[in-house]
Parts: structure tokens; C-alpha cells; sequence
């Protein structure tokens, strides 16, 4: 079973969703989990609490977790000196802490077999810099950060940590930018183009299988920065 | 279950993850300098010590704000850590 947070809606539903499509077994966890056509339970991931409860629940259902893809997560596109504190808090709370919490409470699960990979959703803007991202690409510079070190430490229960950095794909998240917007990040990628969710799961897949049994800590930025 | 039942427990749960190699006592370190065990076993032993909890109907939660805001850590020896399983174990029934 592969769990995908933020599986309601945009990269992390495409990603469930291609699983599936290859047979795998997923568990989406999102705030909303109504008409969802795949098996899922309500959390939201800056809630430690209820992501241990949901732990709990399949080691005591003794089912076999093989892979976490973190893809919870909240964007704002805004100059940091014009962003609310409020909004600050809730992107570091939301990506970084987020992310923190599902690889504590679910890692264990995978360290009992031995064997996991855990994909942590990261963005080009922190390597790229972007203007008006300054706070939402702070807030995914910890999760790179965080992986490499978390990497370290479950490399001796053979469990692997990436990251995957998107740059601008098309989603539902993308409609609020202008085409102008869009333009000025992909024209710094190396491969200038707007990617498909379908990319992304495509990496996500290979991360979570044996082809990339030799990846661990990285980076992976998609259209190359 | 006594304090006597959790100190067996913790203490067998070290010999099973050891395989045998270490004879813990009471006193035996687990974290800091003189740590007897390295991380990676400090993880499966509150991994083990998180089964056997299940076994005895209740959770263990090593990570829990109460037992580490305690002025020492409760992985300090294999006493301490026994207390704190046979604490959360009281605490359900």
C-alpha cells in the first residue's frame, strides 16, 4: 500500500490515481475525502494527532505500507513584505510541518519491513529563488532540508527519501497565475515547458519502485534548474 | 502488570533486538556517550516495546510531550524507560 497525502485534489490526486491505475494499492489522506474513488481517510497533515491515530490503525491492521508521497501542501504567491503573518504560519505549518509529521508517524511502519520509499514534494522555486515565493519556497527549502538529513537516518532501515521539485504543472493551483507569471519561472528551467501532473506522477512512480533503488537524499527538479 | 513486568519486558525486548549480544541491566545507558545501543536499535526497540504495548491493550507513545518534557529523557537507562511503558500503562487501565 503507497499512502498519498493531499490526495483530494491536484498533483497528489493525479498521483493517487496513476497508482492505481498500475495496480497499486493506495491510501489517500486529505481534508475532504468525499466521492473519492479510492480508499481514503479524512486528516489534515498539520495534525499530529490524527495522522498517529491513523498509523495506529493499519500497524494494528497489519497492513503493509511500501511508500508515502507527501504531496499536501499550500502555495501563495506573494512578496514577503505584503504576506499576512497568519499565512506564514500556515504555509510552514501546512508544507514543512506537514511533511515532518508524515514521515515520523508513518516511517515507522516501513521500518518494521525494512523496505519504503517516502517522496517529500518540494518546488524549483528554491532552487531557482523566485521572486514572490520568497515564504512558500522557505517553507519547501525545510522539506529539502529535512529529507536530506531524514534520508541519513533511515538509510539503515533500507527506507529511501527524495524529493520531487515541480516547476509551474498544470493544475487547478495554476489558474490564479498569469501566463505572464508562468512564463518568467519556466523560461529559468532548463527545459522550458509547462509540465503535466502526469509527469510528475510518472517520477513519483519511478521513485516509490525499484529503479531508483540507488536514490536517496535528492532532488529531483522537474525541467532542471 | 508491576514495575517488575515492564523492567522483564523492556529488558527482553533488548536481548530479542540484540540478538542475544547484550545483557541489560537496570543501569545500562541508552542514550549519550555510554549508549549500549546505537540509534538504529534504540528505534527498533521502541518499535518492539510499541508491539508488546498492543499485546497488553494499551499504546506506548515514546514520542509523547509528557515523557519527554520529563527533566531527563526516558531512553536514560533501561529503568527509566521501564517506568515510563509501565506509566502509560497504567494510565489506560
Amino acid at each position: 500500500m503507497i499512502i498519498v497525502t493531499g490526495a483530494s485534489r491536484g498533483l497528489g490526486r493525479s498521483v493517487a490515481e496513476r497508482l492505481i491505475e498500475s495496480g497499486e494499492e493506495v491510501l489517500g489522506i486529505s481534508r475532504e475525502t468525499k466521492s473519492l474513488p479510492f480508499e481514503a481517510v479524512a486528516g489534515d497533515v498539520a495534525d499530529h494527532k490524527t495522522l498517529k491515530s491513523i498509523a495506529q490503525k493499519l500497524r494494528k491492521e497489519k497492513r503493509v505500507l511500501e511508500g508515502v508521497v507527501n504531496a499536501a501542501g499550500i502555495a501563495s504567491m506573494n512578496l514577503a513584505v505584503t504576506t499576512p503573518p497568519s499565512m506564514t504560519q500556515k504555509l510552514i505549518q501546512t508544507n514543512l510541518v506537514g511533511t515532518i509529521h508524515c514521515c515520523q508517524v508513518f516511517a515507522p511502519l516501513m521500518i518494521r519491513r525494512k523496505k519504503g520509499s517516502i517522496i517529500n514534494f518540494s518546488t524549483i522555486a528554491v532552487a531557482l529563488g523566485l521572486k514572490g515565493e520568497s515564504i512558500y519556497a522557505a517553507s519547501k527549502a525545510g522539506v529539502e532540508g529535512f529529507s536530506r538529513a531524514f534520508a541519513r537516518e533511515m538509510a539503515d532501515f533500507n527506507i529511501r527519501v527524495n524529493c520531487v521539485a515541480p516547476g509551474p504543472i498544470k493544475t487547478d493551483l495554476l489558474k490564479g497565475v498569469s501566463e505572464e507569471q508562468i512564463e518568467t519561472i519556466v523560461s529559468q528551467q532548463i527545459l522550458p515547458k509547462v509540465f503535466e501532473p502526469r509527469d510528475v506522477s510518472d517520477l513519483c512512480q519511478f521513485l516509490l519502485g525499484p529503479s531508483s533503488a540507488s536514490l536517496s537524499g535528492q532532488v529531483l527538479h522537474m525541467g532542471g534548474a | 502488570m508491576n514495575l517488575k513486568d515492564s523492567k522483564n519486558i523492556v529488558r527482553a525486548c533488548i536481548v530479542e533486538i540484540t540478538d542475544d549480544e547484550i545483557k541489560p541491566t537496570d543501569e545500562m545507558s541508552l542514550i549519550g556517550k555510554d549508549a549500549t545501543l546505537d540509534s538504529m536499535k534504540l528505534v527498533e526497540l521502541c518499535l518492539a516495546l510499541e508491539d508488546k504495548a498492543t499485546d497488553l491493550k494499551f499504546e506506548f507513545d515514546w514520542t509523547s510531550e509528557t515523557a519527554m518534557s520529563k527533566s531527563r529523557s526516558l531512553f536514560r537507562t533501561v529503568s527509566s524507560l521501564a517506568e515510563e511503558f509501565h506509566a502509560q500503562s497504567q494510565n489506560v487501565q
